[in-house]
């Protein structure tokens, strides 16, 4: 069964056609990779699958339903940490774990506590004075402590030092360990995504132009008898613009 | 651009270009219809004039002194931080931004000196006003950019300091002062002002916040010893009330020691009394309306993404705003007995009860007390809540056009209903077409409603059940007002329809209704 069916997805914002009859589907388990340029389509394709963007034309199903119509149903079975890091500033790292926890029932307080130790998170600091490396932890934690089903991360690493970094990958790895959990993780930071990604799906202009398991794409693009790194193909598929 | 004060310039004028055109364009209509109509001293186009005058004068407040984008019960300063890496001095940084907002202040007050019209043999004065406005702005500005030991303190300071300067002109004024005193009174505030403007920014450019929460630090509670939410909607009520529904219970218990201080001032002198217990009960809906916007414009994209349905985001908004209306009314109802015992106004007070009393007797009086608290706290309520069908959309466009379409109704329809009212004719002539008025209002409302309803049904955005809840909840209050309205009111002055017709117009339903509608077209774009 699939987790995300994208079928003939199609968004224009204006004159601009950020997603063009996008078809894709994630089956469950594993890690997909999603890449591209800046402006390349990666957050409204997200944005899609979370329900904050309503299909013009195609369809969008996450666990076979509609994000827009139950969105209570997907959004409370998909972690979300994005490189907007939108959490309320007001809140402090206990409340925001409280709050948070509200809206889970899968919610488990020893992983919460757990990750907040990892991470060290001072419960009683306010999140607007945490760092961006700690707000993207808190985030993290928030998107972890449920072991939600799907696990999407939306540029998570832009700007960040390598540290908090590995924590992400380390959070990718850790949801993978959990049998029959999927991550989409969006990234321009190749290295990262050849690092943990089982599947890409490479969008140029809105539309794709690569979706396959990583190691076939490598085969496909082999170069005298050489694998190239996905920053190379990634290079030749935007060259070719 | 040339130089930093072009930039600067330029800035303002790019961003609130469509308030200054229409603050212009309001001034040249003015102009127009002074030098091509005959206006003699009529008190409509006063009213006209003062109305969007003061909205304009409040408009360059907020925007000149960056109220518009910060917030104002933080501690950091209101100064935008992006600024401070400009290469420009820190005089710079303070001075344009208090020059431009000043000569805006001097230019409001000319036009509003020059294109009014003053009752016959008035010797307004030009100066002292004029420079009366850039001392409000280079204060508003100087205390808004500082930063400050404790949240909440920059509100208490700037309008502690405003209302002494107030007070010293007023005192002046009632003394007679000249208009050399005057100017001499005010001529040192935007110097003075400036120093400390320019001192707020520079220390704020060095990152510099005093603290004094740590002195008096409680020891922190950690949450993990508190009991879980035992709901999402409980969670999210949480944290509505967090974000917004303590604002108009702190507002009303900073304002009213202030108002309620006159009691103890005036307490010789019954009208003044009358007038602050009436001022003291009309702060809570007032005041809502300033809060309204703060409450309707908290849908960030955090909020969107709660797996919880779009009825119950806004579920929690009503509630939260059901219980900061709760807050601020006890604490109205438990000051004012108070201040009024102490203040020794307690004569005065159960004067008036008495002849209310004897007027129309003790059930009646009882029941339109009542009635008058319960239309106090439900307008309050209805002021927090109105507005959320525009401001949920999340659409600027929408938000700054409805601000400034209302604005405009505001400036058009009480001059012309000033002037309608003095007009014997018309006044006739209303009172016989109000039902069918009161009438073409309840079937716009009423299909509106139906309109909402539909639309909330279909796309599931609400149960079939809470529909129905809630069709009946409003069926009974509008039934309980009518009845409480036909007890209370003359059947000489009121017709038993027109009563009934008030009544549907009394209670919200479509705005309220539609809240919903706006938040699932923000969410889901």
């Amino acid at each position: 069964m699939n987790v995300i069916a994208v079928s003939g997805l199609t968004r224009r914002f204006g004159a601009k056609t950020a997603l063009s009859s996008v078809t894709m589907t994630v089956p469950r388990g594993g890690v997909y990779g999603l890449v591209g340029a800046n402006g390349a389509g990666k957050t409204t394709l997200i944005k899609h699958i979370l329900g904050l963007l309503r299909a013009e034309s195609g369809s969008v199903r996450v666990f076979d339903r509609d994000p827009v119509a139950d969105p209570t149903a997907v959004l409370s079975r998909i972690g979300y940490l994005s490189e907007e890091n939108d959490l309320p500033g007001w809140m402090r790292v206990d409340e925001l774990m409280r709050y948070s926890r509200a809206f889970y029932p899968g919610w488990d307080d020893a992983y919460a506590e757990e990750l907040r130790q990892t991470f060290a998170l001072d419960p009683a600091a306010k999140v607007k004075a945490l760092s961006k490396g700690q707000k993207a932890r808190a985030g993290l934690l928030v998107a972890l402590a449920y072991r939600p089903e799907l696990l999407v991360l939306d540029e998570p690493s832009s700007g960040l030092d390598p540290i908090v970094r590995r924590d992400i990958v380390g959070a990718i790895i850790r949801t993978i360990a959990d049998e029959g959990r999927t991550v989409l993780f969006s990234s321009h930071l190749l290295e990262e995504v050849e690092q943990v990604a089982d599947h890409v799906t490479m969008i140029r202009e809105g539309r794709i132009v690569l979706d396959a398991p990583l190691q076939e794409i490598k085969e496909s693009h082999r170069v005298d008898g050489r694998l190239p790194s996905l920053d190379e193909i990634f290079v030749a598929h935007a060259g070719s613009a | 651009m040339q130089s930093a004060a072009a930039a600067f310039a330029w800035e303002f004028r790019r961003r609130h270009r469509w308030g200054m055109l229409a603050i212009l364009a309001y001034i040249l209509a003015l102009a127009v219809m002074r030098l091509t109509v005959e206006i003699g001293n009529d008190k409509a186009f006063v009213i006209a004039m003062i109305l969007p005058m003061s909205a304009a004068f409040l408009y360059f407040l907020a925007i000149f002194s960056f109220g518009l984008a910060g917030d104002l019960a933080a501690r950091q300063s209101m100064f935008p931080s992006r600024m401070f890496t400009l290469p420009v001095t820190s005089t710079a940084l303070a001075g344009w931004p208090m020059l431009y907002g000043s000569i805006a202040m001097m230019v409001l007050w000319l036009a509003t000196r020059l294109l009014g019209v003053w009752p016959a043999g008035a010797r307004v004065p030009l100066f002292w006003p004029f420079l009366l406005g850039p001392c409000v702005m280079a204060w508003t500005q100087a205390l808004t950019w500082m930063s400050y030991p404790m949240p909440g303190l920059r509100v208490i300071v700037t309008v502690l300091w405003l209302t002494t300067i107030d007070a010293i002109i007023m005192a002046a004024l009632e003394l007679r002062a000249s208009e050399g005193v005057m100017l001499a009174l005010l001529a040192p505030h935007v110097p003075l002002a400036f120093l400390v403007a320019r001192f707020a920014v520079s220390r704020a450019r060095r990152g510099e916040v005093p603290d004094w929460r740590r002195a008096g630090k409680r020891t922190h509670v950690a949450t993990r010893g508190r009991d879980p939410f035992p709901s999402p909607a409980r969670a999210q009520e949480w944290f509505e009330w967090r974000q917004h529904g303590r604002s108009l219970p702190w507002i009303v218990a900073i304002l009213l020691p202030f108002e309620l201080a006159l009691l103890f001032l005036f307490r010789q002198t019954p009208v003044i009394v009358f007038e602050t217990l009436c001022g003291v009960l009309l702060t809570p809906p007032f005041m809502a309306i300033f809060v309204a916007a703060t409450v309707s414009s908290g849908v960030t994209p955090f909020i969107t993404k709660r797996p919880l349905t779009t009825g119950s985001l806004v579920a929690a908004k009503l509630k939260v705003a059901m219980r900061s209306t709760l807050l601020a009314w006890l604490l109205v109802l438990i000051a004012v007995p108070i201040a009024v015992r102490w203040s020794g106004t307690t004569p005065i007070v159960n004067d008036w009860l008495r002849e209310l009393v004897k007027a129309i007797g003790m059930p009646r009086a009882v029941a339109v007390a009542a009635l008058g608290l319960a239309l106090l706290f439900a307008s309050t309520w209805k002021q927090l809540v109105q507005s959320l069908f525009i401001g949920m959309t999340g659409r600027e466009w929408l938000i700054k056009t409805a601000a400034i379409g209302a604005l405009t109704c505001l400036g058009v329809i009480v001059p012309v209903a000033y002037w309608a009212l003095g007009q014997r004719v018309i006044v006739a002539k209303l009172w016989v077409a109000l039902p069918w008025i009161l009438a073409t209002l309840v079937v716009l409302k009423l299909v509106a409603a139906t309109w909402v309803a539909i639309r909330l049904r279909d796309r599931g955005l609400v149960s079939d059940r809470t529909l129905l809840a809630g069709a009946v909840c409003w069926d009974i209050v509008v039934f309980a007002l009518y009845g409480l309205l036909v007890w209370i009111t003359p059947a000489v002055l009121f017709r038993r329809h027109a009563l009934a017709l008030l009544a549907i117009l009394a209670v919200p339903l479509a705005r309220v209704a539609a809240a919903p509608l706006a938040l699932a077209w923000n969410r889901h774009r």
